[in-house]
C-alpha cells in the first residue's frame, strides 16, 4: 500500500515517539530504580517470591477481578443490546442513567453500600435486625459495589461495537432463528471482541482498587504494592511488588485473547436506519434498565443524600470548590482530548500490525494500565523534577495532565484498536489502489467508521482522568489542583455527612457537562 | 463541499484549540508572577480541616503566599512522604508538617530533611524537641479508646490496649490497619515498650478476640459510632469530630497507670535545599508557637499544647496530669518495617 516515506511512517513514528515518552519511560525508569544495585536491593528481590499469605492476597485479588468483570459483563452486556438493538423511550436519558454509576467515585460507593447494608444499617434499622453485614463485608460484596459501578464501561463497549455490526446479517438470521438464537449466533460473537476487551479493563481496574477492598475488610495484594509505599517507603520493592499483578493482568488478557480471537465484522451499511431485530424484547427491555438504574444509581445516591443531609451543615465544605472544579473540568477535558489525540495513532497502529507484533502490543498496552499509580507518579517525578526546560514544566498542571496521558493512553488505545479492528484492511486497500493519500484514507474511510469509539473513548478517558488520584496527588503543584484531590482531603476527619456531600458533588460535577453533551449528540443523531 | 467527517474534525480542531487555550489559563504556574511576592511552599500530612486555617492565618499575618499540598488519609493515597522522597534531588517544597512522628523520622533518615532551631521551641518539652534540630513537636494528639455510649457504660469501657484482648469484646473491637499512620506508631511503640515477645502475645490474643482491623481511624470512629462495633482504637481528634456531631461516644486515655499514654506530636521540619528557605524557617517559627497551639486546641482539632500555660481542649486533660508513654521516637520508627511485615504475617492482614 503506502511507502515507507508516506505520511503513514512520520504521523504513526511521531506517535509511537511520544508514547515512549509520555507512558512507557515512567515506568522504565522505576524499573530501572529498581534493579539498580542499591542497599537492600537483594531482599526486595527476595520479596518477589511470594509467601503464602502474599498467595492468598494474589489469588483474592485474581477473585476479586474475575468476579467484577464477570457481573460488569453480565449487567452490562444486555444493556449495550438494550441501547443498540430495541426502541426504547427516552433513550438518551437512559444512557446517561446507566453510565451515571462509573461517575460515582468507588470509596464513596462502598460508603453507601455500607450505610445500607452495614449491621446497623438502614435495611438493618428497617428489619429490625441484622441481615445484610456478612455479605456487605465480604470478597461477593466487594465485587457486587465494583461489578456496579464498572458495568458502564462494558455496555459502552457493547453498545459501540453492536452499532458496528451490519443489521442485515440479524435481519437474514431473523428469517429462519429466533430472536434468542439470533443473538446468541450471530450478534454476541461479532460483538465479542469488544465486550471481552472491557471485561479486561474491568477486570484491571478491580485488581487496582484499594478503597474499595479496604473498605469491606477484603484482603486483596494490592495492599502490598501500597504499603511498601505508603509504609515502608521503599520504591524499589513497590516496583518490584508490582509485577505479580501485572503478570495477572497479562493472563487475563491472554484469555480475552484466546476468546475473543481476531473476528472481524463486516461494515455497518452505510445508510438508513439502525436495525432492530429484537424490538419484541422491548418491555422486559425497559425493565431490567428501570432495575439497573434503582439499583446501582439511585439507592446509593439516596442513602448518600440521605446521610448528607443528616449532619451539620455542608454549606462552608462545598464552598471554596469552584477553582477545584473549574481545574478539573478543563484538565478533564483537554486530558481526554490528548488521550484520544494520541491513543487512536497507537490504537490503529496496532490494529494493523503483524498477529504476534499485535499481541505483544496488546501486553505491553495492559501492563500500562495495569501499573499502580504511585509507580506512574513517581516516575514522572524523577523524570521531570529536573533543572533546565523539562523543570520548568515540572510545578505546573501540565505534570497532571502528563499523567492522565501515562496512566490512560494504554486503555484508550486498545479500545481504538478493536475499533479499527472491526473495518476491512481492504477498504484501505482499495483507497490506496484508488490513488488516495494515507491521511485523506484516514480522514474518509477509517475515522467516519470509529467516529462512536472516538467518542467512547474520550468519555471514559474524561471519566478516568476526572477521578485519578493516586498520581495526579504525586505531581500535581502545591495549591488547588483538581476535585479529587480537594475531596480526598477534606474528608479526612470530616463528619460522614460531609463526605457524602462532597461525593455528591463530583458526582454533579462530572454528569452536568456529559449530560449536555450526550443529549446533544443524540439529539443530533436523530435529527 | 465538506463533507462530514472533514466538518467533525475541523470542529474537533477547534475544540482541542480552545481546549490548549483553556489549560494555559488552568496551567497557570504556582510560582509568583511579581519576583517581589514572597512565598513559601509546605506540605501538609495533618488533616486539611485542621492545618488550612492555620496556614491561611498566617499568609493573612504575614503577607507571605502559602502554597500548601495536603495529604490524604493514610489508607487513599501514598502520601506526601513519598512526593518529599522522590523530589529530594530537586526539593520543591520548604517546610514538611507532619501530624505523627513515624514519616519525619523516616524522611530524616533519608536526608530529605535539614536542621533547624527554632526559637518558638523554647517551652516544649526536651523529649518533643529534637536534639539535632531536624524536627521540632508541637500540639499533640492521643491515642484513645473510643467506646458507644449506648452500649458500653463508663465504668465497662476498656481502660488499656491490654483490655481489648478480654474475651468479653470479642468481636466488638474495631483497630485501624497497625502498618499505617498514628496506628503503625503506636504498634511499633508497643513493640519498642514491651519487647517482641510479649507485643507479640498481645496482637495474637487481639486476633483470637476477633478485632476488626478496618482501612483507617476514621473508619474505626465510624464503626463504634453506628454500634457494629462497641469499643475502638483511634486518635482524640477522630473521635471530637464525632463529640462535635452529638454521636453516642466517649474516650478513655489508656494505659494511664500502666505504660502510659501513647502522645503523638505534631512535627514540622525544614527541607533540605528548599527553594525558600528563609520563609520556611519564618513559617516554622509560627507553627511552633504557642499561639498556634492554641488555635489548634479551640479548633475540632482538639490538639494539646506543649508550651506550658497555653490552655487545652475543652474535652481533654492538660498534658502534664497524666503519665505519658515515655520512649525514644527514633526508636519506635526505626521498628516500623519489622514490625509491619510481623503483623502482616501474624494478623493475616
Amino acid at each position: 500500500m503506502w511507502g515507507r516515506g508516506s505520511s503513514r511512517t512520520l504521523v504513526i513514528g511521531t506517535a509511537l515517539a511520544a508514547f515512549v515518552v509520555v507512558c512507557l519511560l515512567p515506568p522504565m525508569y522505576m524499573l530501572v530504580l529498581s534493579v539498580a544495585p542499591a542497599a537492600g536491593r537483594q531482599s526486595a528481590f527476595a520479596a518477589l517470591l511470594l509467601d503464602t499469605r502474599q498467595r492468598e492476597l494474589l489469588a483474592n485479588s485474581a477473585l476479586l477481578g474475575a468476579g467484577t468483570a464477570i457481573l460488569a459483563t453480565i449487567v452490562g452486556v444486555p444493556l449495550g443490546l438494550a441501547l443498540a438493538r430495541i426502541p426504547l423511550r427516552r433513550k438518551a436519558v437512559l444512557r446517561l442513567a446507566l453510565v451515571a454509576p462509573v461517575l460515582l467515585p468507588p470509596y464513596v460507593a462502598g460508603l453507601a453500600w455500607i450505610y445500607l447494608g452495614g449491621s446497623r444499617g438502614l435495611i438493618a434499622a428497617v428489619a429490625g435486625r441484622d441481615l445484610l453485614s456478612d455479605w456487605t463485608y465480604s470478597l461477593p460484596g466487594a465485587v457486587i459495589v465494583l461489578g456496579l459501578a464498572l458495568y458502564p464501561l462494558s455496555m459502552l463497549a457493547t453498545e459501540v461495537a453492536m452499532r458496528r455490526i451490519d443489521g442485515r446479517l440479524e435481519e437474514a438470521a431473523l428469517l429462519v432463528a429466533a430472536p434468542g438464537r439470533t443473538l446468541r449466533r450471530i450478534t454476541l460473537p461479532l460483538a465479542a471482541p469488544s465486550i471481552l476487551a472491557a471485561a479486561l479493563v474491568v477486570f484491571v481496574l478491580a485488581i487496582s482498587e484499594l478503597g474499595v477492598p479496604g473498605l469491606l475488610r477484603v484482603r486483596v495484594y494490592t495492599t502490598e504494592v501500597f504499603t511498601a509505599f505508603a509504609a515502608l517507603y521503599d520504591f524499589g520493592r513497590a516496583t518490584l511488588l508490582a509485577l505479580p499483578l501485572l503478570l495477572l493482568s497479562i493472563a487475563a488478557a491472554v484469555v480475552a485473547g484466546a476468546l475473543g480471537g481476531e473476528r472481524l465484522l463486516a461494515s455497518r451499511r452505510g445508510a438508513g436506519v439502525p436495525p432492530l431485530p429484537f424490538e419484541a424484547w422491548r418491555r422486559p427491555a425497559g425493565a431490567a434498565v428501570s432495575l439497573v438504574v434503582a439499583v446501582a444509581l439511585l439507592i446509593p445516591l439516596a442513602v448518600l443524600g440521605r446521610e448528607a443531609l443528616g449532619g451539620p451543615s455542608t454549606r462552608d465544605v462545598l464552598a471554596g470548590s469552584r477553582d477545584a472544579i473549574r481545574n478539573s473540568l478543563v484538565l478533564a477535558a483537554t486530558g481526554a482530548t490528548a488521550i484520544t489525540a494520541l491513543a487512536v495513532w497507537i490504537g490503529y497502529a496496532r490494529a494493523r500490525s503483524r498477529p504476534r507484533v499485535g499481541r505483544s502490543m496488546d501486553v505491553l498496552l495492559v501492563v500500562l494500565f495495569a501499573l499502580p499509580s504511585t509507580v506512574v507518579g513517581v516516575g514522572l517525578i524523577g523524570l521531570w523534577n529536573r533543572p533546565g526546560p523539562l523543570g520548568a514544566v515540572y510545578g505546573t498542571n501540565v505534570m497532571i495532565l502528563l499523567a492522565y496521558l501515562a496512566r490512560l493512553v494504554p486503555v484508550a488505545a486498545l479500545a481504538l484498536a478493536a475499533s479499527v479492528r472491526l473495518i476491512p484492511a481492504s477498504q484501505e486497500e482499495a483507497a490506496a489502489v484508488s490513488g488516495a493519500g494515507w491521511l485523506r484514507t484516514m480522514m474518509h474511510i477509517v475515522f467516519p467508521q470509529i467516529r462512536h469509539g472516538l467518542a467512547a473513548a474520550w468519555v471514559v478517558a474524561f471519566i478516568l482522568a476526572f477521578g485519578e488520584l493516586g498520581a495526579t496527588i504525586l505531581v500535581a503543584p502545591a495549591g488547588e489542583a483538581t476535585l479529587p484531590i480537594r475531596i480526598y482531603t477534606i474528608i479526612a476527619n470530616t463528619p460522614s455527612s460531609h463526605v457524602a456531600a462532597l461525593a455528591l458533588l463530583q458526582t454533579a460535577v462530572i454528569l452536568v457537562p456529559l449530560a449536555a453533551l450526550g443529549l446533544t449528540l443524540s439529539a443530533r443523531e436523530n435529527s | 463541499m465538506p463533507s462530514r467527517t472533514t466538518t467533525a474534525i475541523g470542529r474537533l480542531s477547534l475544540l482541542g484549540a480552545a481546549s490548549v487555550v483553556a489549560v494555559s489559563g488552568a496551567c497557570r504556574s504556582p510560582e509568583p508572577t511579581r519576583t517581589a511576592e514572597r512565598t513559601v511552599t509546605i506540605y501538609v500530612s495533618t488533616d486539611r480541616v485542621f492545618s488550612e486555617p492555620v496556614l491561611r492565618e498566617y499568609e493573612r499575618r504575614s503577607g507571605v503566599r502559602v502554597s500548601v499540598a495536603y495529604d490524604t488519609e493514610e489508607t487513599k493515597s501514598t502520601g506526601l512522604a513519598n512526593r518529599l522522597l522522590a523530589e529530594k534531588n530537586r526539593p520543591q517544597a520548604d517546610v514538611f508538617w507532619s501530624n505523627e512522628p513515624v514519616r519525619t523520622l523516616v524522611l530524616k533518615s533519608r536526608d530529605v530533611l535539614a536542621s533547624y532551631r527554632s526559637p518558638s521551641a523554647v517551652g516544649i518539652p526536651a523529649s518533643l524537641v529534637d536534639p539535632d534540630g531536624y524536627w521540632t513537636g508541637f500540639s499533640a494528639r492521643i491515642r484513645v479508646i473510643a467506646y458507644n455510649t449506648k452500649l458500653v457504660t463508663q465504668d465497662e469501657a476498656p481502660r488499656s490496649v491490654f483490655d481489648l484482648a478480654d474475651p468479653k469484646w470479642k468481636g466488638q473491637v474495631a483497630i485501624a490497619d497497625p502498618r499505617f499512620g498514628s496506628t503503625s506508631f503506636h504498634v511499633a511503640a508497643l513493640y519498642v515498650l514491651l519487647g517482641d515477645a510479649k507485643a507479640d502475645e498481645l496482637f495474637r490474643r487481639l486476633k483470637a478476640n476477633e478485632v476488626r482491623f478496618v482501612n483507617s481511624n476514621s473508619t474505626v470512629r465510624d464503626l463504634v459510632v453506628r454500634g457494629e462495633v462497641k469499643v475502638g482504637l483511634t486518635d482524640t481528634d477522630d473521635v471530637n469530630v464525632a463529640l462535635e456531631n452529638g454521636d453516642p461516644v466517649a474516650m478513655v486515655l489508656p494505659d494511664r497507670d500502666g505504660l502510659g499514654v501513647p502522645v503523638m506530636p505534631n512535627m514540622v521540619s525544614l527541607v533540605a535545599d528548599a527553594p525558600h528557605a528563609d520563609e520556611g524557617r519564618k513559617l516554622i517559627d509560627y507553627l511552633v508557637s504557642p499561639d498556634v497551639e492554641r488555635q489548634l486546641a479551640e479548633s475540632a482539632a482538639v490538639q494539646i499544647p506543649l508550651h506550658a500555660g497555653v490552655p487545652g481542649p475543652k474535652n481533654l486533660p492538660a498534658i502534664d496530669s497524666f503519665k505519658p508513654m515515655t520512649l525514644d521516637y527514633s526508636g519506635a520508627a526505626s521498628r516500623v518495617e519489622d514490625v509491619t511485615a510481623r503483623l502482616a504475617s501474624m494478623l493475616g492482614l
